[in-house]
């Protein structure tokens, strides 16, 4: 079979055919392609303003990795104007992070990014493998998620950002969008294809790869030769997400636009008026702080089912309302430090590893 | 280590999907709480007796404050439609047992339910104003699809022979897929004259040659050059689906029908929504439920589905119960690549272990609404068009890092070269351009697509430099509305006026 050429400069020869499209294209022009559509996103969704302090949530996986350079790359081509920092947080996984964040702390160097890490330990004075050997592995999901979530705010409060970037990508929305179907959770699917979410007290964060394929994503870093790590949670068993996943799989394998379609749709709707009506209005934590949609946030609640050693009644209601008849949370109790959303001073309140 | 959650059927989690028992108190009846249980729908016990009242009131929920002409929710006044009634039967079974509930429910001739309720269900006698028909007229129509696949078999005769056993009453109406592309059925059921167009599927602008004086290529041939054309087994799914439907409405108006019910369960609607979402139709996603369809404003048809709250398995045990023979249909397909086809495994497998799901996606999908108003409709699937699905489209994905070359005209002056891209919905122009991983077409010899009578007729409606009998097209600047005029003729005015004029 003859070598073909490349289908977008006509020149080169062609090495790779891209999942998104199915065009055959050379590397050069791939590269220009991948970037120059992450810059339309960027760009058309008004994402930043000249002198944003960003902070990249890293994990030390392709994502993330990927993201920080194309994001470096683009603020210098481009003259975005950004100050940039790497934010990683240490879930304490024996073996998950310790790997994944030795990448990151590469990737400080390599970048020239200030990096700042901070743990579960260090907020919440539990480790995940300290929840796991309490809890169990069932629902260990939800606690690494919601901790993970105000950690990010936290870390990034600490670093005087205006913004959050993470590495979600196309497919991660679009399996979003199927889940949120799947499980009737009419909140979340009504935010999930948001490039951009921000609420009162809440940093900004937004979605650079939102319509980037995670093929593609390994495919850049592969041919870029930047080096992650791929690592699967030890703890996620049988997930919701999963099931979505497999499906999103099959789906692609049928038809490549499949993953953009799912986004599509999910941009094209919205809820009903007169269920927004019904939805819970957004608080604030009354014992930390942050963000939340009832008296206590999600954190604080699991916290508390931790320390006082019931730990499903951040979980289920039987276990919440055992706990309750238990008497009033006891005195010297272990609490998140209260939440300080970042005050616009420009110089970061503790040093950060440079 | 134990695990605390392990074996609690009450586990609110919000990762993890749960299995709940399979009935959640005892093994009666739930209605008359008498009986002992015949069937478990979603963790609620029926007994045999209580599931056809169940059955009927989930049926009618959905059908009558759809009926009258203004819907209303809750209402006391009597049932009375617009115009007739049209079934699409599929002969699957989803269809049959729609037919047979709506044939006990509101078509009170059927004398052999009677005998067997021991109940005469027209009291006060036949003409009292309570028994009056809901519809006038019942059709029942069946769409054949057998030409476009050589070597599938033909039902008509059979499903024909069927209807005519159980419901000899109702009209009989069988229609032929290929009748989307025969001018002769477009002319009988109202359609305007129709060119015959092309739509080349090699360009993403879908560019569309139409022959003034065409030689008449037979409706067969034409529908299978219109599926082997199409790109992915995905896209012969979804257009046949469309091509049903439009049939089936086009055939409602042509009888007058204010109503179209389809027998689409509840497992089915939640395999379509998920199906359309996975194909970018979000923007019409209550039109999987219910749409009311009225294009050129000629007559709106409403087309319900009023099994959507009955689950297939519902469905099944009424089948059995009753002894309702069910024809059964082919797949047309026979690898079962097509994103239906996984779409229908995977909601299959999930229903059989987690009921709830199916629900969730329909009740979930039910509350939701397009985030902007429609501009227009599509002309393939005459569903609301999205505004900015092109727009939207070349900002996601870079096709090109060069300015295309115009494209060459064809040296023949009768044709002329439009793109149809503009007057397509998201979910159509991906079926038609959208092309499978595999690299190459499945047939990449045919790339010339047929239009649809209808479609030829929305397009030539929306241009005006193609030349049609009778009309002088007024072009003015490009950037002005254009207004096609003629003038009008004595004989024109005399048709308009005719029957006031007394010689």
């Amino acid at each position: 079979m003859p070598p073909k050429t490349c289908a977008l400069c006509e020149n080169a020869k062609a090495i790779l055919k891209r999942p998104k499209t199915g065009q055959q294209i050379c590397k050069d022009c791939f590269f220009h392609v991948f970037e120059t559509e992450v810059h339309n996103t960027i760009t058309q969704a008004n994402l930043f303003a000249r002198g944003d302090r960003v902070a990249i949530g890293a994990s030390g996986g392709k994502d993330s990795t990927v993201l920080a350079y194309v994001l470096k790359t683009l603020n210098e081509r481009y003259h975005y104007g950004l100050h940039l920092f790497l934010l990683s947080i240490d879930e304490g996984i024996t073996g998950y992070r310790d790997d994944s964040l030795e990448t990151v702390k590469r990737n400080q160097q390599q970048y020239d990014m200030p990096l700042k890490i901070l743990s579960y330990d260090e907020l919440y004075g539990w480790t995940m493998d300290r929840i796991v050997s309490q809890i169990g592995k069932k629902n260990n999901c939800t606690f690494c998620g919601v901790f993970r979530r105000q950690a990010l705010d936290r870390g990034a409060a600490v670093l005087n950002v205006d913004h959050i970037v993470t590495g979600h990508n196309a497919d991660d929305i679009a399996e979003t969008v199927l889940m949120n179907i799947m499980r009737g959770d009419i909140a979340r699917l009504g935010r999930c294809t948001s490039i951009v979410t921000q609420g009162e007290d809440t940093i900004k964060r937004s979605k650079p790869f939102k319509y980037a394929y995670e093929k593609e994503i390994v495919m850049y870093a592969y041919f870029k030769k930047l080096d992650y790590f791929s690592t699967e949670c030890i703890y996620s068993p049988d997930a919701y997400r999963g099931h979505a996943r497999t499906f999103l799989k099959d789906l692609e394998a049928a038809r490549p636009s499949a993953i953009v379609d799912i986004i599509h749709s999910g941009e094209a709707f919205e809820i009903r008026e007169e269920i927004k009506a019904t939805q819970k209005i957004q608080q604030t934590c009354k014992r930390c702080g942050y963000m939340s949609s009832n008296d206590l946030c999600k954190a604080c609640t699991l916290l508390e089912g931790l320390e006082r050693g019931m730990a499903s009644s951040g979980i289920t209601d039987r276990a919440r309302k055992k706990l309750d008849a238990e008497g009033p949370l006891p005195e010297n109790l272990r609490t998140i430090p209260f939440y300080q959303p970042p005050s616009g001073n420009p110089n970061p309140t503790i040093t950060i590893e440079s | 280590m134990v695990s605390e959650s392990c074996g609690n059927p009450s586990v609110e989690t919000e990762a993890i999907m749960s299995r709940r028992p399979k009935y959640d108190k005892s093994k009666f009846c739930i209605k008359c709480k008498l009986n002992s249980g015949a069937i478990i729908v979603r963790h609620a016990v029926y007994c045999k007796e209580c599931f056809p009242a169940l059955l009927s009131s989930k049926v009618k929920r959905i059908l009558e404050p759809q009926i009258n002409p203004n819907p209303e929710l809750s209402r006391k006044k009597s049932l009375k439609a617009s115009g007739n009634l049209l079934v699409g039967f599929s002969g699957g079974l989803g269809s049959t047992v729609l037919l047979d509930l709506i044939s006990r429910i509101y078509l009170s001739h059927r004398t052999e339910i009677k005998k067997e309720e021991g109940v005469n269900k027209s009291r006060g006698g036949k003409d009292h104003p309570r028994n009056e028909p809901v519809w006038k007229m019942v059709s029942v129509c069946y769409v054949e699809v057998a030409s476009g696949f050589p070597g599938m078999t033909d039902k008509t005769q059979k499903i024909h022979q069927l209807l005519q056993e159980n419901y000899e009453s109702l009209e009989f109406i069988p229609i032929r897929l290929e009748n989307a592309f025969d001018l002769s059925w477009w002319n009988k059921v109202g359609g305007k004259a129709a060119l015959d167009a092309n739509t080349d599927l090699t360009s993403d602008e879908l560019f569309v040659s139409t022959a003034l004086n065409s030689p008449n290529s037979d409706s067969v041939q034409k529908l299978r050059s219109y599926i082997s054309a199409l790109p992915t087994h995905t896209a012969i799914e979804s257009a046949i689906h469309t091509l049903i439907r439009i049939l089936l409405l086009y055939t409602a108006r042509s009888t007058q029908s204010s109503h179209l019910l389809l027998g689409t369960s509840l497992t089915s609607i939640s395999i379509k929504l998920i199906s359309s979402i996975s194909q970018g139709g979000g923007f019409s996603v209550r039109e999987e439920a219910q749409e009311e369809w009225n294009p050129d404003s000629k007559g709106a048809v409403r087309l319900i589905r009023p099994l959507q709250e009955i689950t297939l398995k519902e469905c099944s045990m009424w089948a059995w119960w009753n002894d309702l023979l069910v024809v059964g249909q082919e797949k047309y397909l026979r690898d079962k690549d097509g994103i239906e086809a996984l779409t229908k495994e995977f909601i299959i497998g999930l229903e059989r272990d987690y009921p709830s799901t199916v629900s969730t996606i329909a009740r979930t999908c039910a509350k939701l609404t397009p985030k902007v108003d429609a501009a227009g409709l599509c002309i393939l699937c005459e569903r609301p068009l999205q505004p900015g699905v092109q727009e939207w489209k070349s900002q996601i994905s870079m096709r090109a890092t060069k300015e295309p070359s115009p494209p060459s005209h064809s040296s023949d002056p009768s044709s002329v070269l439009h793109s149809l891209t503009s007057y397509l919905c998201y979910s159509c122009h991906t079926t038609l351009s959208s092309r499978s991983s595999k690299g190459v077409s499945r047939n990449s010899a045919n790339t010339s697509l047929p239009l649809p009578v209808w479609a030829s007729t929305h397009m030539q409606g929306l241009l005006v430099d193609v030349p049609i009998t009778d009309m002088q097209p007024n072009l003015k600047e490009a950037d002005e509305e254009i207004w096609l005029t003629h003038k009008v003729n004595p004989d024109e005015m005399k048709v308009a006026i005719g029957e006031f004029l007394l010689e």
